[in-house]
Parts: structure tokens; C-alpha cells; sequence
């Protein structure tokens, strides 16, 4: 009693709007797989003849050029290669993509059916009326079909456990990414350009510093400096004891765990507030102090937060070796604290330290624009104050400051790496 | 059928079984021998065999799940954590990647040797008597380091690493020595040096000497009696020479072939 499947169905499908859908989508599905194929073939051909090109015109004709031939010889001579190497060869598309030319059902992937396969391309897909038909045209007529590429036996993997798989996507994402990034500021991308001229009298102001703030401006960045400094000190003394605490391999057991669990997640809360927030909660809660003292606060316990983690992270790593070994000879809980484990944590301690201090001068600056004192806020008066000139004085200090700081930790920090 | 010997062994083990939690691994099982003073006792098996887990129990740097130990008289398994660390003091222990403090000196690294005998605050002070530091240097003395006392352990070879850990464990003035594979890290002749220095210990100290090996020409060279261990279980327990290639494939397996380290 074997009726075709669908032959009771009220419509055909192609009048329903779900049957067109599938129908479209089947169709677009073939046509965009072809489609990737040969797009991955034609740009590796051009990539690779750009490249060829413009080294045979460098070294041997001493000129710059990519194509060395008209760009529609160029066009022509990818396109036909790309189809030539997809019909006859295994191409770039179809190794990245994992499939292969091969005979639909049983019938030989001779040469013959090949160059067929290859003739009818340009009949029906050049002008893109194969693609009107599932399977497109020249494969039905040439009994050949782009499909799957599979070792004996193996079951495919799918599409985001494959290298070509995940190029692709990471592909798509970077381009669609790109576009919509462009897209969305373009007005504003294009005043960059346009407007550039208007700031020639700023730009002017800054390269003429006034020296004659040098002394003051002197004084407000040792005060950063001091911010820092401070800040870094007393985050310090706060974190060294917390990161033990903080320190999952240490902590275990049903009080420990517990103390480690919410330990880390305040320290990542805190963390991720900004110092700038941090120096605006203070100016605000300080009210009246105005002053260096919010910023060092701001910094402090941001600092804190930071230093806990890397401490805690460092903790974590410590070789279990001479801990097993102190505890052996007998020793007591403190004594491996202090045999076993703080000989391998002091220098990267010291080191996260300093790390955390050179970042502390370059906040110190950041938060005083908020008005957390210090240097920072020198120049955020100048800049409301349209004194360009003594701003860029204060800014070319700032640079000198933090790219001498950031010498100096860089520097003491190799002698304990 | 647990029959204690009448002159007392100075270790017994008695039905020792060790379960990990973490991933349910049965390490060993109902594991039952003694080891008498002056004895140098190898422990051989393949890798996973539980070896270590049996070394780490007699000191209970790892705790037994069930059974017992009894050390000189005393039941181990019975002690407090601050009565098995004065225990753990006369208890030498050597380890296959050394377990040194990498950044500290020789001298530093063989002083925390002492640790077991010092008074806490001194301890944290790193105020150590000056007869310590004598011993200290009499103990790199004797394993050929006194020259490299002040020298960072990250600078030494793997074999003067080793004797680094030899005279950390002479500075406890052990009577019982564990050696958990000292020598699976070394070349074929640094390991008989290693192993010389074990065996004058054991012979000239008297130190009682429990170590496992990975190879059985070492173990037949330097033990006065070996047991093997098969899947956390007590597979061989007899002298040297009773190991002969019928008991050798029953403890490593069919297709294994004996290799020499001359
Ligand atoms: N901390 C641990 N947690 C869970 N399982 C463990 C732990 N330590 C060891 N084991 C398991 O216990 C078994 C015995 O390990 P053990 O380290 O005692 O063997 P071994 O004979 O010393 O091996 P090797 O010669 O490789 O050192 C192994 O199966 C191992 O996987
Ligand atoms: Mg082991």
C-alpha cells in the first residue's frame, strides 16, 4: 500500500508558506556551503598572487605593485583557478571545510565527469541559475556533489569542534564585529578627521610649556607620588594576612572553605570598581575633604583587592614538596609557615608589590582628576581653566613621572622575578 | 591471626588500608608486616602501586583510613597531631624529587632538620643554637658538600640536591629512615652514591632503613629484605635472593623485563 509520502497532504508543499521556507532554505543552504568553498579557494589564489606579485616587484623590478597585470586579469585568473582547483584537486575550501568533490550516487568521478563538472560551473553558476535548483544544476547534470569529507568509521564532528569550523566563525565574528563597530561611530570617526584642525590652538598651547609653574606643580607630584606610596604600604599590611585566607589550598575544611569563598568574591567586587568610582564614593563620603586624603583611600582599598588576589593566586601555586618535608622533621604549623612556604612567596610578593605601585602612581594621577588630589588634580583645574599651555606642562611631567616609575619597578622587580 | 614476634619488631603494620576520598582509589589494602631495628627494608612495585601512600602512613603525613602502626612499642595511629610531630622528629624522611626550599641555601635547607627540636619562638625567629649549625655543616661535611653550604639548592645537581635532603635527614639523628624513591631521578651512578650514603647510615648508624625502589637490581644490591607491592597489596615478603623471575613477573606483570643499573 506504499503511497508516496505527502500524497494525502491537502496542498503541495510548494504552496504552503512553511513548504517555500524549507524549500529556500534548503536551496540557500547548498548554495552558501558551495559558496564558502569557493570564496576560500578564489581569496587564498588572490592572497597568494598579491603576495607572489608584490615580492617579484620588490626585488626583481625594484617597484611596488600587487598584481603586475590588469586587476580584471587578476579577477579572471582566481576565478578560474579557484574553480579548476575545487574541480579537479582538493582545494584550500574544501580541506578547511572538510569535504570533498565527489560522485553522487555511484557514478565514476572520472576526468571526464570532472572537466563536464567544471564546463557546465561557468554555464550555471557563473550566471547563478544552478542555484535555482537542490542540488545545483551543474552537479546534477555532472553526477558529481560537493559532500562531506570523512575517514571510514568516524563519526563527523560538528561544526565548533573543528578547526575550520572555528576559523570561520572567529572570522565572521571579527568582520560582523568590525562592520557594526565602523557602522555605529562613523559620524563621529569622520569629525576625528574633519575637526582635527580645531584643536591646532590646544596643540600649540601644549608645546609651549610654562615653566614657571614647575616648582608648584613639583610639589603636587610628590604628593602623587606619596599617594601612591602610602596606598600601596598600607594595602600591603592589609592583604599579606588576607591572602592566606584567601588561599584555596590553605583553606580547607568546613570553616575554611567558607572564609575562602566569601573572602574572594568581596576582593572581586571591590576590584571591579574602578579607584575612580572608589575616589568619588570617598569625596563623597569624606564631604569638605577634597583632598589627597579621599584618593589614597580610593587607591587603598582598591589595592587591597588586587593584591589579595595575586598574593592569594601566587599561595595557590606553591610547590607542596617542602611543605610535606618541614612537616616530617616534626616541625610545628608555624614553623612550616615559615620554613615551608613564605621562603617561596616573599620575592614574587615583593614583586606583585612593586607591580601594584607602579600601577598606584598612574591611578594616583587618575583619581586626582576627580579631584583625589595630587598632580592629577592640578591638571584638571588647568584644563577647566582653558590654561592649555600650563596643562601641557603638567601633562609632559606626568609622562615623564610614570615612564620613570614604570623604568624603576620594571627594574627592581627583575631582581626578585 | 595477628601474632606479635616475641624479641618486639621495632615496626609493625597491621591491616593497613587506605582509602582516598577523592576518587574513591583504594591505595592499600589490609597491608600486614614488621620490620625489625637495623633492618634495610626495600619496597618495590610498579608505579600506582601504593608505595608512597605506605611511607607517607608510617610517619602519618597521610592518615590511614583503618588498621595500625605500632613504632618502638608505641601505637602511632593512636598519637595527638602534637605527640606525633615529637614521633616524627626521630623519623627521617628522603624524597624522590627532594623536596627542597628552592630560594634558601644548602646550610638553610639541612637546618630546618633541626626544626622538630626547637622551641616554636625560636623557630620562627630562625634562632638556631650554635651547635646546630655545627651539625649542620658536619652533615654537608659528610655527604661531600661542606664547599657548597652557602650555595643555593635551584644551583645544585640533582644528586647533590639529594644529599642535601641526606643531611637534612642526619640533622634529626634518625633511628628510622623513610626513603620514598631517592634515586628515580638520577643517573645510574649517582644513584649508587645515593645509595651508599643510605647504606652507611643503616650500617654504620644503625639507622633503620624502609626505601623504595623502581629498579630491583638496586634493590637486591642494597636490601636486607624486600616486600612488593601489587595493587596496594602485600604480593612478596622475603630476602633478596627469593625474588627469582617467576615472583618477578608476578609483581610487575607478564611482559615486563628486569633492567640492571650498574
Ligand atoms: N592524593 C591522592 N588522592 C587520590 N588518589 C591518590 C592520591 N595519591 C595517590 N593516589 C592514588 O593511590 C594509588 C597509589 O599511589 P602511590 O603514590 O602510593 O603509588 P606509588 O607506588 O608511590 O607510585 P609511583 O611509583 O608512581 O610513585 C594510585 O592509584 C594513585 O592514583
Ligand atoms: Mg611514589
Amino acid at each position: 500500500m506504499g503511497y508516496p509520502e505527502g500524497y494525502l497532504s491537502e496542498r503541495p508543499p510548494w504552496t504552503t508558506l512553511a513548504g517555500i521556507r524549507n524549500a529556500l532554505g534548503r536551496r540557500a543552504h547548498a548554495a552558501g556551503r558551495y559558496f564558502a568553498v569557493f570564496l576560500l579557494d578564489a581569496g587564498g589564489l588572490g592572497i597568494l598572487w598579491i603576495l607572489v606579485s608584490y615580492a617579484y616587484a620588490w626585488y626583481v623590478l625594484h617597484a611596488t605593485a600587487y598584481m603586475l597585470v590588469p586587476w580584471w586579469l587578476f579577477a579572471v585568473g582566481v576565478v578560474e583557478g579557484a574553480a579548476l582547483w575545487g574541480s579537479f584537486g582538493l582545494s584550500l575550501g574544501q580541506r578547511l571545510l572538510g569535504r570533498e568533490l565527489g560522485p553522487a550516487e555511484g557514478r565514476e568521478a572520472s576526468a571526464r565527469v570532472r572537466v563536464r563538472y567544471f564546463l557546465l560551473w561557468h554555464a550555471f553558476v557563473l550566471p547563478g541559475i544552478g542555484f535555482l535548483f537542490d542540488p545545483p544544476l551543474h552537479e546534477r547534470l555532472s553526477g558529481l556533489r560537493l559532500r562531506p569529507r570523512r575517514i571510514e568509521g568516524t563519526a563527523p564532528a560538528p561544526w565548533y569542534r573543528t578547526s575550520s569550523g572555528l576559523f570561520v566563525a572567529a572570522l565572521l565574528v571579527v568582520t560582523c564585529a568590525a562592520a557594526v563597530g565602523v557602522t555605529i561611530s562613523w559620524p563621529a570617526l569622520a569629525r576625528l578627521f574633519r575637526q582635527a584642525g580645531e584643536t591646532a590652538d590646544f596643540w600649540r598651547a601644549l608645546v609651549s610649556p610654562d615653566t614657571s609653574i614647575l616648582l608648584d606643580a613639583g610639589r603636587d607630584m610628590i604628593v602623587t607620588i606619596f599617594m601612591a606610596v602610602l596606598a600601596t604600604l598600607f594595602a600591603v599590611v592589609v592583604a599579606v594576612p588576607l591572602s592566606f585566607l584567601a588561599a584555596r589550598n590553605l583553606m580547607t575544611g568546613p570553616v575554611g572553605r567558607p572564609v575562602y569563598t566569601i573572602l574572594r568574591g568581596a576582593m572581586s567586587i571591590i576590584r571591579s570598581i574602578e579607584p575612580i568610582i572608589w575616589a568619588i564614593i570617598f569625596l563623597v563620603w569624606v564631604t569638605a575633604l577634597r583632598s589627597a586624603f579621599a584618593g589614597v583611600l580610593a587607591l587603598w582599598v582598591h589595592s587591597i583587592a588586587d593584591l589579595v588576589k595575586l598574593y592569594a593566586e601566587r599561595l595557590e601555586a606553591i610547590d607542596q614538596g617542602p611543605i610535606e618535608a618541614i612537616t616530617a622533621t616534626g616541625a610545628g604549623r608555624l614553623s612550616v609557615l615559615r620554613y615551608a612556604i613564605i621562603p617561596q612567596i616573599v620575592n614574587p610578593y615583593i614583586s606583585f608589590t612593586l607591580y601594584r605601585w607602579d600601577i598606584n602612581i598612574r591611578m594616583a594621577t587618575v583619581v586626582g582628576l576627580v579631584g583625589g588630589g595630587g598632580i592629577g588634580q592640578r591638571l584638571i583645574n588647568y584644563i577647566w581653566g582653558v590654561q592649555y599651555r600650563q596643562a601641557g606642562t603638567v601633562m609632559i611631567l606626568i609622562v615623564i613621572l610614570v615612564w620613570a616609575i614604570d623604568y624603576l619597578s620594571a627594574r627592581l622587580r627583575e631582581k626578585f622575578a | 591471626m595477628v601474632c606479635l614476634p616475641m624479641a618486639n619488631p621495632y615496626l609493625v603494620v597491621e591491616h593497613l588500608t587506605k582509602v582516598y576520598e577523592r576518587g574513591q582509589v583504594l591505595a592499600l589494602r589490609d597491608l600486614s608486616f614488621t620490620v625489625d631495628k637495623g633492618e634495610f627494608l626495600v619496597v618495590i612495585g610498579l608505579s600506582g602501586s601504593g608505595k608512597s601512600t605506605l611511607l607517607r602512613c608510617i610517619n602519618r603525613l597521610i592518615e590511614p583510613t583503618k588498621g595500625k602502626i605500632w613504632l618502638d612499642g608505641g601505637e602511632v595511629t593512636r598519637l595527638s597531631q602534637a605527640r606525633m610531630r615529637r614521633v616524627r622528629r626521630k623519623i627521617g624522611m628522603i624524597f624522590q624529587q627532594f623536596n627542597l626550599v628552592d630560594r634558601s641555601t644548602a646550610i638553610a635547607n639541612v637546618l630546618t632538620g633541626r626544626l622538630g627540636y626547637l622551641p616554636g619562638w625560636r623557630a620562627l625567629l630562625g634562632w638556631f643554637p650554635e651547635e646546630d649549625r655545627e651539625k649542620a655543616l658536619a652533615s654537608l661535611e659528610r655527604v661531600g658538600l661542606r664547599d657548597k653550604a652557602y650555595v643555593r639548592v635551584d644551583q645544585l645537581s640533582g644528586g647533590q640536591r639529594q644529599r642535601v635532603g641526606i643531611a637534612r635527614a642526619l640533622m634529626q639523628e634518625p633511628e628510622l629512615l623513610l626513603a620514598d624513591e631517592p634515586v628515580s631521578a638520577l643517573d645510574p651512578a649517582t644513584s649508587h652514591s645515593i645509595m651508599q650514603y643510605l647504606e652507611q647510615m643503616n650500617k654504620e648508624d644503625g639507622v633503620t632503613v624502609i626505601a623504595s625502589l623502581h629498579f630491583l637490581s638496586l634493590a637486591r644490591r642494597y636490601g636486607t629484605r624486600i616486600i612488593a607491592l601489587k595493587d596496594g597489596q602485600l604480593v612478596f615478603d622475603g630476602s633478596p635472593q627469593a625474588i627469582d623471575n617467576v615472583k618477578f613477573k608476578e609483581i610487575y606483570g607478564e611482559d615486563a623485563e628486569e633492567v640492571e643499573v650498574r
